[in-house]
């Protein structure tokens, strides 16, 4: 039973039914009289709809409804700004915006059905440049103007601290987006049953999240709308509030009265969600001669398309969170949004973190170079500790950033070969670091970053865990079985977490922010505990004898004072149900942590505990082509405590992965707000054979509100990766690369301008 | 993607006869992978698919002393890649195939279908054109022969008449004197596509290079023999320096092209980089060294 | 509508016989007429591996094939891979080495790693790599999928 006890690497739970594959996701499901949707999307970034004729679309055989956006709800959806509906009314504002939907016997059917649609627009002037979007004279994106939000932090004396500085150091790096590219597309099944309830099966990180937003855009009361979780195939925060698909899917369900399933091809789910938000950030700060950071400016332009969604709460994590991995006393940040006719942009893995990592990492490298410093003795000096209170209030509980630092600095052979002489061949390489930080949950959402967990151990002793914190493919399922079966004393094969769902599992907010680990993680423990204490006190009974001397281990009730005194679990929770007032074994355990929301000065401890990660790259350029090849990648990340180092690992490892996708070779290409490279051979990821062996290694920082020690652990590693690169490819070829991707192009061009600025 | 009619001709000159009958309706179907996605995307329609799946004949691949070797249009990019006959006679052939696309693809994708269909963005047509290649092409009035050099015309477009099958490729026998070089480049590792290949036959007499064929493929709409280069190597000792002035050259000879995997300026400048790789390893040279 | 071919075939070993119209294409054929549903569906332009089978021993993408392009075929989809239900050692070693996280893409990574290791039974890290190439996980970073591959090498065919 021990194989798998908390901090031993075990195989996912659920691991099994996807290797053999049987897990079922949501475009696996049917449902008999089911029909299928296909979506018509606006040609144009910003016109009125002056005429929709589905005449013929319907008369097509096979065709059963087609809905346009005359005929969603008025009521309009939205995080903070309430400002999209089912399928766009009267304006568009974005190419690739739904404005129909056919619902039809086959997707096939469905799919010629759009064609037959005929729109009459009336194309107006789009807005698609964000530096042009606060100009005067801008085209409006929506009657507020284009300013979505916008955020102003100051601490201490800026300016001051600025005049005492050594080395001051300006410079502006643009970050462009991102697509989640989990590899199942959206996929979403809906239906009614004639009792007024909407059950909608999709592929979702948050089945309440999920909920209210269809009740919002559906305009009905949350109480009619069942939202369950099938297995996910990633989401990466492309799967929480933002994508479309699954509102469309429960509206046609509701209106035509029928099962109907839409699963988005790929071009359909990258048009049908948010890219993460592309940025310019404009960052100076300044630094005594030894090392010390002395003061931080940062001023950013964020672009959240034409819809705000999360790009609000993900813009402020840019502007503020890499403040508190050092140890810093006087910053002003100022950030604004703005809309444009482009697609919207949002969450996305990091939050906002990977934008500020690459800007604050690349610019550190080039301070620790003026200051002939070593950039990991810079982190380290400047590092925030454990029991600091960082500069926007947050209480550090634990911090493991030195030892990563300390671990990548040994594992790549850091001091060697950043002495090696420079290259001068036509393959060069070099090396980089980076450091980042994290939350491990996130008080934004209402006053309640908690989680709720039901344990039901069933009359034959083995456990049913009903949580709606959603596993999709994190592997918090497994961590939470590890948990469990650890402080209840049963094999891990004996329990089970159910599918959320939320009629019948208790509301959690799902996987966002990294916080099912450290929230979830404490539940568990308190749940698993207690049903502890009652199938003790009920073998007490049973057995006559003390509960203090009793213990659960395999399985068995066994007394530490008499070894006589034995039962197992199968006849103390038969024991428990079968007597005059008995009942079965359910356990309810809420855990919420100490933290607070943010004041209207962004001040305050949000989370219970920050996670932290470095990573160490070294990469080779090929100086005549402008390829940048991966050679090594060492990645550190201190989790708190590793409750399933396997699932650990392999975070790091796919998030490093992921992030060298977005510094090298992914790159979404628009022509006026189009998308052109909307397929998966256009929009390259990367593939096994372009990415070198990824090294793992993991800090236990133990921290003090974690469950058993553990934070979060995922978000962090997709940090550093990005200016880890840039650094490398400056330490390789001596130009930075400020604005992402770093092409091939760029490296030609800034070798080129190199070239003619020496031989001037 | 709509419906069609699918028919399986059991020999060469049955598939010519439906594709006869059935005149601009019909399409020629072999390993489908490309044809597939563009029945998929509605950039094509047609009414029949005249499938060469069954055509057994078609997929032979043998050597003959005299003719050389007889690649069957349908054989898959596998076969050719893991073919002991290709990887003894033609080593760069079968290394060439043997990279392409992905294995999947490979598996299902004929090296006939890959050169009808003429995508510029792919490997097979530089490396044989290097090597000589001559295409056997059956119409319903017979069959003829044609030299690689005359067949990709253009951006999806080769010398071929409606109604043709393309069955077989033959590469001449093997110059032992003459070496062939072949290399591709993707703009990132992550890519699936070339955006430049450069392939090189070159007899080394005596340090100098003499018979030279030089070819540019993927970077331009069809591939581009590079006469200029060419001529300029021809009966040249070569160093770095006249590997660097022929990597000039050919950047400056080829007419690339300009899509999302890369402009005119990107791709010249990929192929000046092949070719002086290509030419200094040819005359054993390190291209590593300088730049 | 067009008239519906009758394909007879083999898969994970049982004669399988269907009227299929001639643009079916393989995957919405095993999936959606004969529930095989362990076949995934991720990009349809044959880039993401995920609807991986064997033909003939032979891996392919089964979204850019056509059923009726199978007859007479002998396929393997990720469903016939188990023994008796459990998992065959290439199963059990990608859940045992974190070669699988969201699962989407595992069933397709599972058909090319059985293509290879039929080839090839102790390839190096570079082969794999290479061989995995038609396949794409957003999860794993493919450490663990090549950790997977090695391991199930090891104990299928010894050290």
């Amino acid at each position: 039973m021990n194989a798998f006890a908390p901090g031993l690497p075990t195989p996912q739970v659920t691991s099994q039914e996807k290797a053999l594959g049987r897990a079922t996701y949501a475009g696996d499901l049917k449902i008999a009289g089911m029909l299928h949707a296909k979506l018509l999307r606006s040609p144009h970034a910003h016109a009125r709809i002056l005429n929709v004729d589905v005449s013929r679309a319907i008369a097509l055989p096979g065709v059963r409804a087609v809905f346009t956006g005359d005929d969603v709800p008025q009521r309009a959806w939205g995080v903070k700004h309430k400002q999209q509906h089912v399928l766009a009314r009267e304006v568009v504002r974005f190419v690739g915006e739904e404005i129909a939907a056919v619902v039809a016997i086959d997707e096939d059917t469905a799919e010629e059905a759009l064609d037959l649609i005929r729109v009459e627009y009336e194309p107006l002037p789009a807005l698609i440049d964000p530096s042009q979007a606060l100009e005067p004279n801008a085209v409006k994106v929506h009657p507020g103007g284009n300013l979505a939000d916008e955020i102003g932090i100051v601490r201490g004396d800026v300016d001051s601290a600025f005049a005492e500085a050594d080395i001051v150091h300006e410079e502006t790096y643009t970050t462009h987006s991102q697509y989640p590219g989990y590899m199942e597309p959206m996929a979403t099944l809906a239906t009614t049953d004639g009792s007024g309830k909407l059950t909608v099966w999709t592929a979702t990180q948050s089945v309440f999240l999920a909920r209210q937003r269809l009740a919002e855009a559906l305009d009905r009361p949350v109480s009619t709308v069942r939202v369950v979780q099938p297995t996910v195939g990633g989401g990466f925060g492309g799967k929480i509030i933002e994508e479309r698909s699954s509102v469309i899917a429960g509206f046609l369900a509701a209106a035509t009265d029928r099962p109907v399933r839409l699963c988005l091809s790929r071009i359909d789910d990258m048009l049908s969600g948010a890219f993460s938000v592309p940025m310019k950030i404009r960052l100076k700060m300044g630094m005594t001669r030894d090392g010390r950071i002395t003061a931080k400016d940062v001023s950013i332009r964020a672009d959240c398309g034409a819809y705000a969604g999360l790009a609000p709460e993900v813009m402020l994590v840019t502007a503020m969170r890499s403040d508190n991995m050092q140890r810093l006393e006087h910053t002003r940040s100022h950030a604004q949004l703005v809309y444009t006719h482009t697609m919207p942009r949002g969450a996305f893995r990091g939050f906002g973190g990977t934008q500020m990592a690459f800007a604050l990492n690349s610019h550190l490298t080039a301070m620790a170079d003026l200051a002939g410093i070593d950039p990991i003795e810079l982190h380290r000096q400047n590092a925030i500790r454990t029991g600091d209170l960082s500069i926007h209030g947050w209480k550090i509980g634990s911090c493991g950033l030195p030892e990563c630092l300390n671990q990548i600095e040994g594992a790549i052979g850091w001091t060697e070969k950043r002495s090696r002489p420079k290259q001068r061949g036509v393959l060069r390489r070099g090396i980089g670091m980076a450091a980042a930080m994290h939350v491990s949950g996130n008080r934004t959402m209402g006053n309640w970053d908690g989680s709720t967990i039901v344990l039901k151990v069933n009359e034959d002793g083995r456990v049913v865990v009903l949580t709606s914190e959603a596993d999709v493919g994190q592997g918090s399922n497994t961590m939470l079985s590890q948990i469990c079966a650890h402080e209840l004393g049963v094999p891990l094969s004996h329990v089970s977490v159910q599918t959320p769902d939320t009629d019948f599992t208790p509301y959690c907010l799902g996987s966002i922010a990294s916080r099912v680990t450290i929230n979830a993680g404490k539940a568990m423990i308190k749940a698993a505990r207690e049903a502890r204490e009652t199938i003790l006190a009920a073998a007490a009974e049973k057995l006559g004898c003390d509960a203090i001397d009793l213990t659960i281990e395999d399985g068995v009730v066994q007394s530490t004072s008499n070894a006589n005194h034995f039962a197992k679990l199968p006849d103390i929770c038969r024991y428990h149900i079968f007597r005059h007032g008995g009942e079965g074994i359910h356990i309810k355990a809420t855990h919420d942590p100490d933290t607070v929301m943010m004041d209207g000065d962004h001040y305050g401890n949000i989370a219970p505990a920050y996670s932290f990660a470095a990573q160490a790259v070294e990469v080779e350029v090929d100086t005549e082509t402008g390829q940048v090849r991966l050679i090594e990648s060492w990645l550190s990340d201190d989790c708190g405590k590793a409750i399933n180092p396997l699932a650990v690992h392999g975070q790091s490892n796919g998030a490093a992965v992921q992030a060298i996708g977005w510094t090298l070779c992914e790159e979404l290409q628009f022509e006026e707000g189009r998308l052109m490279n909307g397929n998966l051979a256009d929009y390259t990821m990367p593939t096994a054979d372009s990415v070198p062996e990824m090294h793992s290694s993991i800090v236990e920082s133990m921290d003090p509100n974690g469950p058993l020690g553990a934070k979060g652990a995922s978000e962090t590693a997709i940090l550093p990766g990005a200016p880890a690169i840039a650094n490398a490819v400056f330490d390789a070829i001596g130009v930075r690369i400020t604005d992402l991707p770093i092409t091939p192009e760029k490296i030609l061009a800034a070798i080129a301008a190199q070239k003619e600025k020496r031989d001037a | 993607m709509r419906d069609f009619h699918y028919l399986e001709p059991r020999t060469v000159s049955e598939a010519t006869a439906m594709l006869a009958d059935h005149g601009e309706e019909a399409c020629v179907f072999a390993g489908g992978t490309a044809l597939i996605l563009a029945l998929r995307q509605r950039m094509m329609a047609p009414g029949v698919l005249v499938s060469l799946g069954q055509l057994e004949e078609m997929r032979a691949i043998r050597f003959d002393p005299k003719e050389g070797l007889l690649i069957g249009a349908m054989a898959r990019h596998n076969d050719i890649a893991r073919s002991k006959i290709v990887r003894q006679h033609y080593p760069v052939v079968a290394e060439m195939a043997g990279g392409l696309a992905n294995p999947q693809v490979r598996n299902q994708a004929t090296i006939g279908g890959n050169l009808c269909y003429a995508d510029p963005s792919t490997d097979p047509p530089a490396c044989l054109l290097a090597l000589g290649a001559e295409l056997t092409i059956k119409g319903q009035h017979g069959a003829r022969r044609i030299p690689m050099d005359e067949f990709n015309v253009d951006y999806f477009t080769v010398a071929m008449e409606p109604g043709e099958i393309l069955t077989q490729i033959r590469l001449p026998p093997p110059d032992q004197e003459v070496t062939t070089f072949y290399r591709r480049h993707l703009r990132t590792p992550a890519e699936h596509r070339p955006v430049a290949n450069l392939a090189l036959a070159v007899r080394n007499r005596g340090g100098a290079f003499e018979d030279v064929r030089l070819i540019v493929g993927a970077a331009t709409p069809a591939p581009q023999l590079l006469d200029g280069v060419q001529d300029y190597l021809s009966g040249r000792s070569v160093t770095a320096e006249v590997a660097a002035e022929a990597a000039d050259r050919a950047a400056e000879e080829m007419f690339p092209i300009s899509d999302g995997r890369g402009d005119e300026g990107f791709r010249r400048q990929v192929v000046r980089a092949l070719t002086r790789r290509l030419v200094a390893e040819a005359a054993n040279l390190d291209w590593k060294e300088t730049e | 509508m067009m008239a519906k071919n009758r394909i007879s075939l083999e898969i994970n070993g049982e004669a399988v016989e269907a009227d299929v119209r001639p643009n079916r294409l393989l995957s919405d054929f095993l999936r959606d007429d004969l529930a095989l549903t362990g076949t995934k569906r991720g990009c349809e332009t044959g880039v993401c591996g995920a609807c991986s089978v064997l033909v003939d021993g032979d891996v392919v993408k089964s979204c850019l094939s056509l059923a009726i392009q199978m007859n007479g075929c002998s396929l393997t989809t990720v469903e016939g891979l188990a023994c008796d239900g459990a998992p065959s050692p290439l199963q059990k070693s990608f859940m045992e080495c974190g070669g699988l996280q969201c699962g989407y893409c595992t069933p397709g990574f599972l058909m090319a790693a059985s293509d290879l290791l039929a080839r090839t039974s102790r390839p190096d890290v570079a082969t794999i790599r290479k061989n995995l190439s038609g396949n794409l996980c957003r999860c794993t970073g493919y450490q663990g999928i090549v950790d997977a591959i090695l391991d199930a090498s090891e104990k299928m065919h010894g050290t």
